[in-house]
């Protein structure tokens, strides 16, 4: 045992001078704010992105939702498609995409979806806004922190209290909306009838968006968020990252205007913190990369208006490449990227493909479990089924169904053509009749099931024929 | 950007702007946030091949999930606290764990 080593000089019984709490006071957080160029990136992708969360909902498709999530019914509505409970897959295949351009995005260029796209990062930025619209810049904010509980103040923090809280109720409207179709919603709204699970999924997402932008922000990057934690996996020295030329930049110091820096030994850093001050997580870019770094370059925008205003060239922090830094070209080809790149492309292509070729008809056979079989006054056995036709395509079709599979068997129906409207499920009983000592026991048949309109889309169902 | 005086930029930082959590708050988060997520795609699996009305037919449920969305929620509900209580234990056994039993922390065990 090496204990001596890691005990603190003062012996065993001594506590250590300055005690490490686990409990942190949580302060508040004030990021001072920031105009340049990823700022307005980043404003860009808020109102474009927010833009469509709150738009879509609202838009029509051949005179339906043009994206409904319609749990009741068990169909999900995205534009002209119409995915069911069978093409289940093709979510599945949505969220393969989806994390896989997550990591070729990150492998070429960092974190930018922490900085631009996460939801977490959005909605925060439309809190602040808010907030500062109505509490003023950093500054006054902490003021106001401080200042006793005036009337003025009150009002203050009431009217951001009424802004933040009618913004989170309408995200969560926005959100129920793409489950709820947005007429039944807004006039369940109007004649304030909106109760029950509506009610309380809108109150759920309101306010977890609430709590998630208003207060938590950017500790949720740094505590909560997996994704951080694994970004290393994604990375590697041809990763753009947002960094600090330390070379450039190092030793940093205070300086008076128009002073020979190089003359006094000094970078080009002139460590005014600002960096540190803008960046939303805390962290000090110019001690390299960290995992709280969630690449939102606000610190870019600050250290280049510093950079302007003292008459020195920009991009002290910037985005550039660990290969870049250290004088060594970049490759933005490379096996990682390769890779990612291929894996994508052949899943989306396998993934479409399947998509475009997908059958829009289904058919479901259930053998009527209450006779095994029954004999006809003219000599036959018969067998009923239950059959349900499941036309996923947009528009009616006509279906002619069909029995395989022992000679001479014969559907005794009114009907063997059905006209089933679009995304309608038609149930049919039907009783398949085969002529007396042609089979005996059980006995494997073959409904088939072929679209008179279509071009030869045919579904074949197996089931199970049984006589005495 | 409006700041001082070009002059004036000094380093000082006139407070630290970013607070730590307590280990309290981290602990919850840290429980309650990926168990929601594991939930939520349960929730997205599950109800992808069983209708909770299905599920409920004939038993004391029935009631519960009479329509979809109740078993939507119910479902979710269900799966988050047993995610939770998956969660919390993995937090509880790494924050248990001895301390002052490991003997790999200053070299190769003896």
């Amino acid at each position: 045992m090496n204990a001596n080593r890691e005990l603190p000089a003062g012996g065993p019984t001594e506590p250590p001078e300055e005690p490490v709490s686990f409990y942190a006071k949580h302060e508040k957080i004030h990021p001072r704010e920031v105009n340049g160029r990823f700022d307005r990136l980043r404003r860009v992708a808020v109102f474009v992105l927010l833009g469509l969360f709150y738009v879509v909902p609202w838009l029509k498709w051949d005179g339906r939702q043009a994206v409904l999530f319609d749990l009741p019914a068990r169909k999900f509505y995205i534009l002209g498609l119409v995915l069911w409970p069978q093409d289940f897959i093709f979510l599945t295949w949505i969220l393969v995409l989806l994390g896989l351009s997550l990591f070729f995005f990150t492998a070429l260029a960092g974190r930018l979806w922490c900085g631009f796209a996460c939801p977490q990062t959005v909605w925060t930025e439309v809190f602040v806004w808010l907030e500062h619209a109505v509490e003023g810049d950093r500054a006054r904010r902490i003021k106001l922190d401080r200042a006793p509980w005036t009337p003025g103040k009150v009002a203050r923090k009431a009217a951001k209290q009424a802004l933040w809280i009618g913004f989170a109720l309408w995200t969560g409207l926005s959100f129920v909306g793409y489950f709820v179709p947005m007429p039944l919603l807004t006039q369940d709204i109007l004649t304030r009838s909106l109760g029950g699970w509506a009610l309380f999924w809108t109150l759920f997402y309101g306010a977890a968006t609430y709590v998630n932008a208003g207060y938590m922000r950017e500790q949720v990057c740094k505590y909560m968020c997996p994704y951080a934690r694994f970004q290393s996996a994604m990375f590697d020295r041809d990763t753009l990252i947002i960094t600090y030329d330390a070379k450039r930049g190092e030793p940093r110091g205070a300086r008076a205007r128009g002073v020979d820096y190089k003359a006094k030994g000094l970078g080009e850093c002139i460590d005014c913190t600002l960096c540190v001050q803008v960046c939303p997580t805390g962290i000090d870019i110019r001690k390299g990369l960290q995992y709280e770094c969630i690449a939102c370059a606000v610190c870019i925008d600050a250290c280049d208006g510093v950079m302007d205003k003292v008459g020195y060239p920009r991009g002290l922090i910037r985005y550039t490449t660990q290969n870049a830094l250290d004088g060594r070209p970049s490759r933005a080809l490379r096996p990682r990227t390769l890779v990612y790149a291929t894996l994508l492309t052949i899943i989306f292509a396998v993934g479409f493909s399947a998509l475009l070729m997908r059958k829009t008809v289904a058919l479901d056979v259930i053998r009527d479990r209450n006779a095994l079989y029954q004999e006809t006054a003219r000599g036959e056995i018969e067998n009923v089924y239950n059959l349900k036709i499941l036309n996923k395509d947009q528009q009616a079709h006509t279906y002619r169904l069909a029995v395989e599979g022992i000679d001479g068997a014969r559907i005794d129906a009114p009907h063997t053509t059905w006209r089933v409207d679009g995304g309608e499920v038609f149930s049919v009983p039907l009783r398949v009749a085969v002529p007396g000592g042609i089979v005996k026991g059980g006995h494997d048949i073959r409904f088939v099931l072929t679209d008179a309109d279509g071009p030869a889309a045919r579904v074949i169902e197996k089931a199970r024929f049984i006589a005495p | 950007m409006r700041h001082g005086e070009p002059d004036s930029i000094s380093g000082e930082l006139d407070e630290p702007p970013v607070s730590a959590w307590s280990r309290a708050r981290r602990d919850v988060a840290v429980v309650l946030w990926p168990s929601f997520l594991a939930a939520a795609v349960m929730t997205m699996f599950f109800f992808a091949i069983f209708d909770p009305v299905d599920i409920g037919e004939g038993t004391a449920l029935a009631a519960l999930v009479a329509n979809h969305n109740a078993g939507y929620a119910l479902g979710f509900f269900f799966f988050w606290a047993f995610t939770t209580l998956s969660s919390a234990l993995s937090l509880y056994l790494v924050r248990t764990e001895s301390q002052l039993g490991r003997t790999d922390v200053g070299g190769p065990r003896p």
